[in-house]
């Protein structure tokens, strides 16, 4: 049976959630990695597939090409901004922000961004509109730092997402994660998102722990995976149990194959 | 208590947050009750009936009555009142704006939402967008030298945005406040929404600083310190402390609204 949790944002429901977590996930072991290769493998795909839980929740639909605007840039600025400020608590948020947009423009001088990256989008900009980069960003940051600090137990800002190739699939699957709470055996994932959860919420959350899982080294899943939505004040969780982690991965297959028959539609 | 000030003060900052010392501890019990009457009402409304689409309130379905007019909702309106916006979220991370209304576009284009708006201002003649290039120039000189500088350890969240879903999903509360600041962390409260309009300050934008409390309210289960709302037209402040007898007014005008709007429905 898999697990849903659904509760109010407070300041202790998170809490609760991190403390209440189940104390002993499942792991993913080679023959489900590979049982789940040949399935991906099944599903042919003439292109590199690229999965993760917004397709999940959209089943598979195809949508524009990915351009960068201040909105899709504030979790990449946001998060930064707030690892410095851990980092450096006597910096505000604001100048975190400043500051890694800077080191982003840096980059860019000095030759180190490739075209299409954020460091070359943000050297572009008006100071406006990278004006409205900050203020975006600082929203995201802010949002998650003050999640943060209503746990009670070590936590950190992600500093990457996760991300895992499906061996001879020609698939790659990623996990957005913005929180990572407790030790890496036992650890339960937090990912922000904006607006208001959806009815496919609860697959999205589960397409998450399963590739977060996938691409821990030995398979451990999360204990829990929490999904935060402070413009709706809610959040819902689901459990590292074996279930949820099958859910997941069968919700990720379902996806290919979604996205595969809308391709031959499109091709007709 | 309530301030009311005829003039521009000498700093909205400043005016927002006040003496630390005067502010009342965090009041995170209320919510619920809230809620519960909220839940209430939409239960009376309704019974057992399910519209076939979700009744949505807003801040301006407060403003005025749905069959009312208003001409600061025209798209002219609208666009001059987003682009004023955009220029409160830059001046609250420190961009000094020097063309207002440039700035402004720049800003709405860069951002890649509000489409049909941009559409419109593509339409304008060169008569029209001159006028609203003047407007939006005019509203932005008088809220930069209202707002005083903001400390950059305030944290100003600017566009935020919430979502109440109510009634089994029968009523759905949406707001965006324009610019939020304070912490919800420690034991005093500290949150100020502030609301930007470009019209005049009349009654209606009194119900819209009571939901704009009422909505942070449900969704953070914590009760803002202040809502206060700024006119770029006139340049007055309204100021208003957020206790339960305000957030309690707010339900029952929320509630006039969706019966209003679900009996059109």
């Amino acid at each position: 049976m898999t697990t849903l949790l659904h509760r109010r944002y407070t300041q202790g429901s998170l809490r609760e959630l991190v403390n209440d977590a189940p104390h002993e996930p499942a792991t993913l072991t080679d023959d489900h990695r590979r049982s789940l290769s040949a399935r991906f493998r099944a599903v042919t795909s003439g292109e590199h597939r690229r999965l993760d839980a917004w397709l999940v929740e959209r089943a598979g639909e195809l949508s524009g090409t990915f351009t960068w605007n201040p909105v899709t840039a504030r979790r990449l600025v946001g998060n930064a901004a707030a690892r410095r400020v851990v980092a450096r608590p006597d910096r505000s948020l604001r100048a975190a922000v400043g500051d890694e947009i800077d080191d982003q423009l840096l980059r860019v001088a000095s030759g180190y961004a490739r075209g299409g990256s954020l460091a070359y989008w943000l050297a572009g900009l008006s100071e406006p509109v990278r004006g409205l980069v900050v203020a975006e960003a600082l929203n995201w940051a802010s949002s998650t730092l003050e999640a943060a600090h209503h746990l009670d137990v070590a936590w950190s800002v992600a500093s990457s997402d996760a991300y895992y190739d499906v061996a001879a699939a020609r698939t790659t699957l990623r996990a957005r994660r913005d929180l990572i709470i407790g030790s890496p055996d036992a650890r339960v994932v937090v990912r922000l998102r904006s607006g208001a959860p959806g009815k496919s919420a609860g697959p999205g959350l589960r397409a998450d722990l399963t590739i977060e899982a996938l691409a821990e080294h030995e398979g451990h899943a999360p204990s829990r995976i929490i999904g935060l939505w402070p413009d709706a004040g809610v959040c819902l969780a689901v459990d590292g149990s074996m279930d949820d982690l099958r859910a997941g991965a069968r919700d990720l297959v379902r996806t290919a194959v979604a996205q595969r028959r809308q391709r031959l539609v499109l091709a007709a | 208590m309530t301030q009311t000030t005829t003039q521009s003060p000498h700093s909205v900052v400043e005016a927002l947050r006040g003496k630390r010392t005067a502010r009342p501890r965090v009041d995170a019990t209320s919510a619920a009750g809230l809620r519960g009457e909220l839940e209430d009402g939409i239960y009376k409304v309704f019974g057992s009936t399910t519209p076939r689409h979700p009744v949505i309130v807003r801040a301006s379905s407060l403003r005025q009555s749905h069959r009312a007019t208003d001409l600061a909702l025209s798209r002219t309106g609208l666009l001059r009142g987003i682009l004023v916006s955009q220029l409160l979220r830059l001046m609250s991370v420190g961009v000094v704006v020097e063309h207002a209304f440039d700035d402004a576009v720049d800003t709405l284009r860069g951002e890649g939402r509000a489409i049909d708006l941009l559409g419109h201002l593509d339409q304008l003649d060169n008569e029209e967008r001159a006028r609203l290039a003047t407007d939006v120039t005019a509203h932005a000189v008088t809220l930069s030298r209202s707002m005083g500088e903001m400390a950059s350890h305030w944290t100003p969240r600017t566009a935020v945005a919430g979502y109440q879903r109510l009634g089994g999903g029968r009523v759905e509360l949406r707001d965006v406040v324009d610019l939020v600041i304070g912490s919800s962390e420690g034991g005093v409260a500290s949150i100020v929404l502030f609301d930007l309009t470009t019209s005049p300050l009349g009654e209606g934008a009194e119900r819209v600083l009571r939901y704009h409390a009422l909505v942070h309210t449900l969704k953070t289960s914590i009760v803002p310190w202040r809502s206060a709302m700024f006119s770029s037209a006139t340049g007055e402040l309204w100021t208003r402390d957020v206790d339960f007898e305000m957030l309690a007014r707010s339900v029952h005008e929320v509630l006039a609204v969706v019966e209003e709007l679900g009996s059109v429905s």
